[in-house]
C-alpha cells in the first residue's frame, strides 16, 4: 500500500479529520483548565498575602518599624511560606528573606506583581519558581513587600499538562493506527467489489462479487451488486435473443417476399401474370413481417422490463366475459362448441391492452388447433389462495407433457402445427405478459381422450388479485 | 374535406399526400409543429393528421396549442410510439384518434374522413336513419322497411356504430377500438364473423345488401 493512495482513502481521511479535532479540542480544554487554575492560585496567594500584610501592617502601625522588624526576622526564622522584605522608604533593603524587591517599577500605595523566584532545593539545583505578592508603602515611608510562592500550584498545572500531551500522543498514534486499520479493511471490502465493477466495465456481465460471509455491508452491497448484475444480464439475454429472434424469423419471409416481387416483375414484364394479385401478396406479407416484428418487440420489451409501465385496477373477469363475446361466433363458424364460465368482479392490477392480447392469443390457438366437433371453454374465477385464474380448454390434440415448456419459448412451433398459420410468438407472447404481472402460465393436459378428439390442452393464467 | 398533414419525414409525408389525394381528400403539408401551427391557425382545414414526434414544436404542444386556442377541429396522432400510455397522452392533449406506425392506408382514409363527418354532425340524435333502415336509440329498437330487426346488445352497437359512419369505410381495428374498447390484435378476424351474423339480420330477405365489404379496408353501410 502507498502511502499517498492511503490518503485518497475515504476512512483514513475521516481518520484525521477526527484527530484533528480532538487535538483542538483538547488543546482548547487543557487551556481551560490551565488559565482557572492559574487564576485560582493567584486569587489563593493573594487572600493569604493580604491576611497577612494586614498583621504586619498592625504590628508597624502599633509597635513601629523596630517591632516590624522583629516580627520578620521570626518570621522568617520560623519559615513558612511567605516571602518578606522591608526596606527604608529609599528602597534600601533592611529585612527580609528576599534580597532585593522583585518589583522594577513600583507605584505608591501598593503593587500587585507575579515573579519568578530562583530558589536552591534540597539538593543544592537552582530551581526558578513562581511567586506573586505585593509591595505596599507604610504609613511612615518604610516600604514593605509580602509575597507567597505559587510554584506548587504551577509544578502541579505542569504535570497535568504533560499528562495531557502524552495522553494525547497517544491518541494521535491509535488514532492513525485504527485509521489505517479501518481503511485497509475498507479497502479489502471494497477491492472485491471494484473488481466486480471494472470487468462489467470491460463487457463482462457473468461476473459475480462473493460475499465474504460476514453479514455486514459490503455483504449487501454485494447481494445488490449481484441482483443489479442478475437482472441486467437477463434484459441482456432477453435483446439479444429478441434481435437473434427477429433476424432469424423476418430473413425467411423477407426472402420469400423478396422472390415473389422478383418472379412477378418478371411475368408482368412478359406480359403474363396480374400485377395486382402480386402487389396485394407482397403487402400481406409485409403485413405478417410487421406484426410479428411488433410482437417480438412487445415480448422484448415486456421481459426487460419485467413489469407494467403503468398498471391499472381492472376486473378480470369482465375483461374475461369480453372475450368470450367476441370470440364465441368465430368458434361456433368453426362447428366448435363454446362455452365460458365467467366469475365477475376478479379485480387485478396490470394492462387491460397486454391481458386482453394475451387471452386472445389462448382462445384463438384453442380454436385454430381444435377440429371441428370439438369444445372449447374459457373460465375465470379466483382461486382459494386469492390468485386469479384464467383457463382456455380444448379438445384438440394437446401438447404432450415433454413439449410444454418448449412450446412456451420464441418461435416453436411443433410439427402438427406448421401448416396453421400463426409466428409461433402467441404463448411466448402470454408467457411474457404473464410473467410482467407478476403472474403464471400453466399448461396441463384437456379433458383426455373422447371419441376420437383430444387429450385436448388447458393453459392457465394465474395472477396475483388486486 | 381539407386535410392538414403535420410530418417532418419528407417521404412518410408525400407517399400520405398521394395517397389521401387518391381517395379525393385535399391535402397540406407542413413539415413540423410550428409550421403546423401556423396552418392550422390560417383556418379552412377538416382534419389535422399530426405525427407526434417532430423537431421545433412536436405534435403533442401543437395540438396542446391548438385546443388552449379553442380550435376544435379533429385531430388523428400518428405515432411510433404505441404503448398504451403513450395513446392516452396523445388523447389527453386534445387528440381524438390514435394511429400506430406502420399503418395501412385504408386504415388512415377511413379514420381521417370518420373524424370529418363526425365534425359535421355535432347535435345529439335520438334516431339513426340510413336509407330503409332505422334506428331509435331511446327504444333501442331498429327496422328495415318497417320491418324490426332483432339484434343482440353488441349487434346493436355494431349497427350503431356503421350508421353513424354510413357510407364511409370503417375498418376491423377500428370496430374494435370504437365498438368493444379495445386495443389489440385479435389473431384472425373475429370482427369478420361478427359483422356476417349482423349482415344476415339486416339483409337477409332484402335484394339489395347495406352491409358491403370493402376489400382492402373493411366494411361500410350503404343506403
Amino acid at each position: 500500500m502507498k502511502l499517498p493512495s492511503l490518503f485518497r482513502r475515504t476512512p483514513f481521511r475521516l481518520t484525521l479529520l477526527f484527530l484533528a479535532l480532538f487535538a483542538a479540542a483538547a488543546s482548547a480544554l487543557l487551556g481551560y483548565i490551565y488559565a482557572a487554575t492559574a487564576a485560582e492560585a493567584r486569587r489563593r496567594a493573594e487572600g493569604d498575602v493580604r491576611r497577612e500584610v494586614a498583621v504586619l501592617q498592625s504590628v508597624y502601625e502599633e509597635r513601629g518599624v523596630d517591632a516590624l522588624n522583629q516580627a520578620l526576622v521570626e518570621r522568617t526564622l520560623r519559615g513558612g511560606p511567605y516571602l518578606y522584605l522591608l526596606m527604608q522608604p529609599d528602597g534600601t533593603p533592611v529585612t527580609g528573606n528576599l534580597s532585593e524587591s522583585p518589583l522594577d517599577d513600583f507605584e505608591p500605595p501598593e503593587t500587585w506583581e507575579t515573579f519568578r523566584l530562583s530558589q536552591a532545593d534540597e539538593r543544592g539545583r537552582v530551581v526558578r519558581r513562581s511567586a506573586r505578592g505585593v509591595q505596599m508603602q507604610l504609613s511612615r515611608g518604610d516600604l514593605l513587600f509580602v509575597g507567597e510562592d505559587i510554584g506548587d500550584t504551577e509544578a502541579h498545572l505542569e504535570r497535568v499538562t504533560q499528562a495531557l500531551w502524552g495522553a494525547g500522543a497517544l491518541v494521535v498514534i491509535l488514532g492513525l493506527g485504527g485509521g489505517l486499520l479501518i481503511s485497509r479493511n475498507v479497502e479489502r471490502g471494497m477491492a472485491g467489489l471494484n473488481e466486480v465493477v471494472a470487468a462489467v466495465q470491460e463487457g463482462d456481465l457473468k461476473v459475480r462479487a462473493r460475499p465474504t460471509g460476514a453479514r455486514d455491508e459490503f455483504d449487501e452491497l454485494a447481494a445488490g451488486l449481484n441482483g443489479m448484475l442478475d437482472r441486467l444480464e437477463a434484459s441482456m439475454t432477453a435483446i439479444r435473443h429478441a434481435g437473434d429472434a427477429v433476424a432469424h424469423d423476418l430473413r425467411s419471409p423477407l426472402t420469400r417476399m423478396r422472390a415473389k416481387l422478383e418472379v412477378a416483375l418478371i411475368e408482368v414484364e412478359n406480359g403474363r401474370g396480374d400485377p395486382t394479385a402480386a402487389l396485394e401478396t407482397a403487402l400481406s406479407e409485409a403485413d405478417g413481417l410487421l406484426k410479428t416484428f411488433n410482437t417480438v418487440l412487445a415480448i422484448a420489451r415486456l421481459q426487460a422490463a419485467g413489469q407494467i409501465a403503468n398498471p391499472e385496477v381492472f376486473d378480470a373477469g369482465e375483461l374475461a366475459a369480453d372475450m368470450a363475446e367476441l370470440y364465441e361466433p368465430a368458434s361456433e363458424d368453426k362447428g366448435l362448441d363454446f362455452k365460458a364460465e365467467i366469475a365477475t368482479g376478479l379485480m387485478m392490477k396490470g394492462d387491460r391492452a397486454f391481458l386482453a392480447q394475451a387471452l386472445a392469443n389462448l382462445v384463438d390457438n384453442a380454436i385454430k388447433y381444435t377440429p371441428g366437433g370439438g369444445a372449447v371453454m374459457l373460465r375465470s374465477r379466483r382461486r382459494s389462495s386469492g390468485e386469479i385464474e384464467f383457463s382456455v380448454t380444448d379438445t384438440g390434440p394437446g401438447v404432450p407433457e415433454e413439449h410444454r415448456e418448449r412450446v412456451v419459448q420464441r418461435f416453436v412451433r411443433l410439427e402438427n402445427s406448421r401448416s396453421e398459420p400463426g409466428s409461433g410468438l402467441g404463448l411466448s407472447l402470454v408467457a411474457a405478459v404473464a410473467e410482467a404481472h407478476g403472474g403464471r402460465i400453466e399448461l396441463a393436459e384437456g379433458p383426455g381422450e373422447v371419441d376420437g378428439y383430444g387429450p385436448g390442452l388447458r393453459v392457465a393464467l394465474v395472477f396475483p388479485g388486486a | 374535406m381539407r386535410v392538414l398533414i403535420v410530418e417532418d419525414d419528407n417521404e412518410a409525408a408525400a407517399a400520405m399526400v398521394r395517397g389521401l389525394s387518391e381517395a379525393g381528400l385535399d391535402c397540406t403539408r407542413a413539415a413540423d409543429g410550428a409550421d403546423g401551427l401556423l396552418a392550422a391557425q390560417k383556418g379552412g382545414y377538416d382534419v389535422y393528421v399530426v405525427d407526434r414526434m417532430m423537431p421545433r414544436m412536436d405534435g403533442l404542444s401543437m395540438v396542446e396549442t391548438l385546443r388552449r386556442e379553442g380550435d376544435r377541429t379533429p385531430v388523428l396522432f400518428l405515432s411510433a410510439l404505441g404503448e398504451i400510455e403513450d395513446r392516452v397522452t396523445g388523447l389527453k392533449a386534445g387528440g381524438d384518434d390514435y394511429l400506430v406506425k406502420p399503418y395501412a392506408f385504408a386504415e388512415l382514409i377511413a379514420r381521417v374522413e370518420a373524424l370529418a363527418r363526425r365534425h359535421e354532425t355535432g347535435s345529439v340524435q335520438t334516431v339513426l336513419k340510413v336509407g330503409e333502415l332505422e334506428m331509435d336509440l331511446i327504444a333501442r329498437r331498429v327496422h328495415r322497411a318497417g320491418k324490426e330487426i332483432d339484434l343482440q346488445p353488441r349487434e346493436f352497437q355494431l349497427l350503431e356504430f356503421l350508421m353513424r359512419h354510413a357510407g364511409q369505410s370503417v375498418t376491423r381495428t377500428m370496430l374494435l377500438e370504437k365498438v368493444w374498447e379495445y386495443h389489440f390484435d385479435p389473431q384472425t378476424n373475429v370482427i369478420d364473423v361478427h359483422i356476417s351474423r349482423l349482415r344476415s339480420k339486416i339483409d337477409k330477405g332484402f335484394d339489395r345488401p347495406m352491409l358491403q365489404t370493402v376489400r382492402g379496408a373493411g366494411y361500410r353501410l350503404e343506403a
